[in-house]
């Protein structure tokens, strides 16, 4: 998996790229994540555009990538879920726990 | 580090997850050799992730001098795959629940989940002796 990001005023937007699927690039998002935080950066949006698939250990990179928002105070968004990833969300339940929008722009819109 | 061991349809790694993306690509490309669709080989990769992972982390402790063997058969009907690792073994039956309220927010535990609902079959082989096999049908 590759990442980059950008930032949009007082948004994050992380672009992870190809499979998320565990292993030595695991570690990328959440320390990235965490250097945004120090920074006090903490309105997320995860643009999984270019994400091919992921699996559970994906699926726990965003869990985990949630949970660390939220014990700061932030936000995290899910844009441009494809339906292979939107079919995981479904059948782990995971639906009732991450916002998705249809677009980048869409989640920028939705931060409070 | 260590070479992955390619044999036909077989790869031998060593247990350790940076080997994971080989494994990832060997499966995909013999399926795709074989004609698999896309989205067949996209839910039998994601299937064959979780139980390498497994079979590294839980079976094997990551061990690097024990091994996990991936083998694929493919004929007309279906895929199989079959996952070896040399650990001890555990019982599928005893997993806890995924979709229960309090695991939902957890980081781990959805692998067996997610295969067996993106897989036809899944079969479990334990001997605690000569480690576990699970095996992964896809109807093509």
């Amino acid at each position: 998996m590759k990442l980059s990001s950008r930032e949009i005023q007082d948004l994050v937007v992380l672009e992870p790229k190809g499979k998320i699927m565990g292993g030595p690039d695991a570690s990328l998002l959440h320390d990235q994540l965490h250097e945004y935080i120090k920074q006090g950066k903490k309105k997320v949006i995860i643009d999984l555009s270019k994400v091919d698939w992921m699996n559970s250990t994906g699926l726990g990179i965003l869990i985990s990538a949630l949970t660390t928002l939220k014990k700061n105070q932030g936000e995290l968004k899910l844009a441009n879920v494809t339906d292979k990833i939107q079919s995981l969300l479904t059948i782990t339940k995971l639906v009732t726990v991450f916002e998705t929008y249809d677009s980048v722009d869409q989640a920028a819109g939705s931060f409070k | 580090m260590e070479k992955a061991k390619r044999e036909n349809n077989r790869i031998i790694i060593p247990s350790s997850l940076n080997y994971l993306r080989e494994v990832d690509e060997f499966v995909e490309q013999k399926l795709r050799e074989e004609g698999v669709s896309p989205s067949l080989v996209t839910d039998i990769a994601i299937s064959v992730t979780e139980v390498v992972t497994n079979a590294v982390c839980h079976g094997n402790k990551n061990d690097c001098g024990k091994k996990v063997t991936v083998s694929l058969e493919i004929n007309k009907k279906q895929v199989a795959v079959r996952i070896t690792d040399q650990g001890p073994g555990f019982d599928p039956g005893h997993l806890a629940n995924p979709l229960a309220e309090e695991n939902l927010l957890k980081d781990a535990g959805r692998g067996i989940f997610i295969v067996r609902s993106l897989m036809d079959e899944v079969k479990f082989e334990i001997a605690p002796d000569s480690g576990t096999t699970v095996i992964l049908i896809k109807k093509l």
